[in-house]
């Protein structure tokens, strides 16, 4: 399993900010289009991605046991 | 022993001689708003020995809810940001250099001012001028430092060229439809936490303590009491065009910028992005209308109107701004929107 962390506006949409979810192997990029079709998230595109702790592009594979985090860019100022 | 910065050259990591430097050096920072007037304030208080500040708008009553410079009286006077910080900043200490510059920032107007500046400071409102910096801080070797903020949400980034990955590394494109505090809302201590960790870096540059910049990206949310740095050893691109081998600085080309052009015999301003958009019209109304626009959608546009002032925003991101000739005003209306 994937453990999931939602940071900002995401955990509003999802309503939670944490979820385990079953990705073993899957890229970052086929996780969050996995994300969108099961929770209706918006905006999974353009969301930077860690992936334990660390900065990780779409075509990161995970394992079972990673900890992925979608982080909004934030523009304001 | 300098009486004023006495407490700061107790603090052994800057010292007398760390003092020293801070004072015979020059930070660019742009944009005098939330981020910009906090970061001016903790420069100037820190003794930094020239400090040009580069903004387009003028002071408004919604700004005093957080940005820390300014007055009710420079509301009164409708005086420029830059020059209102600049006033404020003198009263501060006289010792450093201020520099005011009223402008709309874009590659060609800023170049010019980066010939003698240590550092760029980031306090800018969207990302395309964050692009513009980063090109320009890979071009001339100039660190900076992202900062921005939105709601209770908060992100930063320090960017040495040589060293980091710059921002175009972590971001292959200009996200769109971005949160802003003209949509999204903002509270002062969200603008307080980006700035502690800005000054704290800029500091460590400013004193060129270079082995302590922090080599991570922080992005925090206060209110949904969220913090989180994430490492950035792996991100750096050999192909990235604006710090890679083959570098070309995308974002210093017209092409990559937004276009603004006054419709003739109309009291209107068009905004074009660089590349056409595919807006969710939906959500923005829904943002704008929370946020005291009154706000009309259709599948083909939105209107939106708030203080007299009208703007038509397109589904590609093409966008008129109606009462008005300015093209600054109106790119800075169309930036407070879309980020
Ligand atoms: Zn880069």
């Amino acid at each position: 399993m994937i453990n999931v962390l939602l940071f900002a506006q995401l955990k509003d949409e999802l309503g939670k900010e944490a979820l385990s979810i079953e990705g073993n192997g899957m890229s970052v990029a086929q996780l969050k289009g996995k994300m969108k079709i099961e929770f209706q998230l918006e905006g999974l595109e353009t969301v930077m991605t860690a992936v334990n702790e660390e900065f990780a592009d779409d075509e990161t594979i995970l394992s079972d046991g990673d900890t992925v985090a979608f982080i909004p860019p934030v523009s304001g100022g | 022993m300098n009486e004023r910065y006495s407490r700061q050259t107790l603090f052994s990591p800057i010292g007398e001689g760390g003092q020293v430097k801070i004072q015979q050096k020059h930070v660019l920072l742009l944009g005098a708003g939330a981020l910009g007037s906090a970061n001016a304030e903790a420069l100037t208080r820190a003794g930094v020995g020239k400090l040009t500040i580069v903004d387009r708008d003028y002071v408004e009553t919604s700004n005093l809810q957080r940005q820390q410079l300014y007055t009710e009286q420079d509301v009164e006077e409708k005086l420029p940001k830059a020059e209102a910080a600049k006033r404020h900043l003198h009263a501060i200490n006289h010792e450093v250099e201020v520099k005011a510059v009223i402008m709309d920032a874009t590659a060609q107007t800023l170049e010019p001012l980066l010939g003698h500046v240590d550092l760029i400071m980031d306090a800018t409102d969207n990302f395309e001028t964050r692009m513009i910096i980063n090109d320009l801080s890979q071009k001339l070797q100039i660190p900076w430092i992202y900062g921005a903020c939105v709601g209770s949400v908060g992100m930063t980034m320090t960017i040495l060229p040589g060293q980091t990955p710059c921002l175009h590394c972590l971001l292959k494109t200009i996200p769109i439809q971005g949160m802003t505090c003209d949509t999204g809302g903002i509270i002062s201590p969200a603008v307080t936490m980006v700035v502690a960790h800005q000054i704290a870096e800029a500091l460590k540059i400013l004193v060129e303590d270079w082995e302590s910049v922090r080599p991570s990206l922080v992005t925090f949310d206060l209110w949904r009491n969220q913090y989180q740095t994430v490492r950035l050893t792996k991100v750096k691109k050999k192909d990235c065009l604006s710090c890679g081998d083959q570098r070309t600085y995308p974002f210093l080309t017209l092409e990559n910028a937004t276009k603004t052009a006054v419709l003739c015999g109309r009291d209107t301003v068009q905004v074009r992005p660089p590349k056409p958009l595919k807006l969710q019209l939906e959500k923005l109304a829904k943002d704008l209308n929370g946020s005291g626009y009154s706000v009309k959608v259709n599948p083909f546009l939105l209107s939106c109107e708030k203080n007299g002032e009208r703007m038509v925003v397109f589904q590609d991101g093409r966008a008129l701004v109606h009462g008005t000739k300015n093209m600054v005003h109106a790119k800075a209306m169309y930036q407070s929107i879309l980020g």
